[in-house]
């Protein structure tokens, strides 16, 4: 990656204008807010605030982990474990679906912009990789810690849904956009633990879940079925 | 208090019934086969796990371990919900459930709920280490605090492993109340439930609707969940989602109801 530092890449990376295909994933939002529990920003700060902890955490333990691994020459074995770690920790089809669908955006958009030899071994051994996987190895690919990976996939956790609810319920973006930035003491905090936890077996990497989360990722794919949908998860 | 209790099944010399090969209660936990020791030819020997004394409270420590033997088929019901309570030190309660099934066994877990009560501090650890071609199912029954009052905190702890390859990890924390309002974590559910069905086919897609879903694993195996403000809810959405179960479906081999 010659050219960006590792700040720059953390920041391209958690830029919604990264053409990874992140922008048409609500993250459950729509479905939320088509059975009532969002309806205004105090609504969707908590919706947030519970995202963060259990997607976002998830999210940010597997960018962790992918961002110390590929810093440390990791070969297939371990892409392909970490994938079947992962897997194992997103009971919900729909929600699998959108991490690899999103996982081939960014490898696709990654490969384009940098050059990266944990890139090119992680996409050898799983061709629709997750996407925190994904973009922890593109930002130890830029020189950017197992935190600094951590952050930008907790802060996409929460600011693709957050797009996303501006644009449904059409709430005012600045309060939206306040509401994203003070999730950052909660950010910080998820992505110091999941730092904490990047060198862990794969095995033992934590597993965090939120029940209402994997049933809304679950309903959403049965409506985006049924009537249809504005996003694809 | 510390225990660890045991139960061991396998199948007998004629290979036909599931018997018991060992079985150690351990206050507070009191293992009771049911109807006799031996199984139907080809059918489900069931063992009772009873209560047997106020448990857990904060400092408990808790071991079942359970080892089904090749072909056997092991039913493991619950006989009353179990209480988490506060100890008088502040040091959390664990119950740690490990169940281990041999090629073509078969293992039913269904206990009752289990309520975290105000104030308890309580860790429920359950693993599941299937060989190749056995069966499981597995419920779990978890409500916040009992009638009308704030549960306490705590965390349930799942792991599914097949042939050693992860099909399932989970840990729940409960008692953040800002985190168990979250419509992006337990939306206001008091009940939680949830069934492993490893079972012959797996579902080819997903069923949902209203707070329930059955999905099948990425590496084989589904989950059933529910959610619900009280438990009655929260068991019929389990039961509907598990009725979306090929298992269920067929009526060919289905799985016994608990």
């Amino acid at each position: 990656m010659a050219g960006l530092g590792a700040g720059t890449a953390v920041l391209a990376l958690a830029d919604a204008r990264f053409p990874g295909g992140g922008h048409v994933h609500s993250g459950g939002v729509e479905e939320a807010v088509a059975a009532g529990l969002i309806t205004g920003v105090a609504d969707l700060r908590e919706f947030l605030f519970g995202r963060l902890h259990a997607a976002g955490r998830l999210q940010a333990v597997f960018a962790a982990a992918a961002a110390h691994a590929a810093a440390g020459d990791a070969g297939r074995e371990y892409w392909t474990r970490l994938d079947a770690e992962l897997d194992a920790r997103t009971p919900s089809c729909a929600q699998r679906a959108a991490s690899r669908a999103q996982g081939r955006g960014t490898l696709r958009a990654g490969r384009a912009a940098w050059s990266s030899g944990a890139l090119a071994r992680l996409a050898v051994a799983t061709p629709r990789p997750h996407h925190p996987v994904v973009l922890g190895v593109l930002a130890a690919a830029a020189g950017a810690d197992p935190r600094g990976a951590a952050l930008v996939a907790g802060y996409l956790a929460v600011s693709g849904p957050s797009s996303a609810a501006v644009r449904l319920l059409g709430l005012d973006p600045l309060a939206v956009n306040a509401v994203v930035a003070g999730l950052a003491a909660e950010l910080d905090g998820v992505a110091g633990d999941a730092a904490a936890a990047a060198a862990l077996d794969p095995a033992d990497l934590p597993a965090p879940s939120a029940p209402a989360l994997d049933l809304l990722a679950e309903a959403h794919d049965r409506h985006h079925r049924e009537k249809g949908r504005l996003f694809a998860s | 208090m510390k225990a660890a209790a045991s139960l061991r099944v396998e199948l007998d010399a004629h290979r036909r019934r599931t018997v018991i090969g060992d079985l150690r209660s351990a206050s507070p936990i009191r293992l009771v086969p049911r109807r006799g020791k031996v199984a139907a030819p080809g059918g489900a020997l069931t063992v009772c796990l009873v209560e047997s004394a106020a448990a857990p409270i904060g400092g408990d420590r808790l071991d079942l371990h359970v080892r089904v033997g090749a072909g056997a088929w092991l039913r493991l019901v619950g006989t009353g919900a179990t209480l988490a309570l506060p100890g008088h030190d502040g040091d959390h309660s664990r119950v740690r459930v490990h169940l281990r099934v041999d090629p073509a066994g078969t293992v039913e877990y269904l206990p009752e709920a289990t309520v975290i009560g105000a104030r308890a501090d309580h860790r429920a650890e359950t693993r599941l280490d299937l060989a190749a071609g056995a069966r499981a199912r597995c419920r779990e029954l978890l409500v916040l605090g009992r009638h009308g009052e704030l549960p306490g905190r705590g965390s349930s702890t799942t792991h599914v492993l097949r042939d050693g390859a992860p099909l399932l990890r989970q840990r729940l924390e409960v008692g953040r109340p800002r985190l168990a309002a979250s419509a992006g974590h337990l939306a206001g559910a008091r009940v939680l439930g949830s069934e492993i069905l490893v079972w012959d086919r797996d579902p080819a897609a997903p069923s949902s609707g209203d707070w329930w879903s059955l999905t099948p694993l990425a590496h084989g195996g589904s989950v059933a969940t529910s959610m619900a403000g009280d438990t009655a809810t929260a068991r019929r959405r389990l039961a509907e989602a598990v009725g979306h179960h090929p298992a269920h479906r067929d009526r060919s081999d289905r799985p016994g109801h608990g």
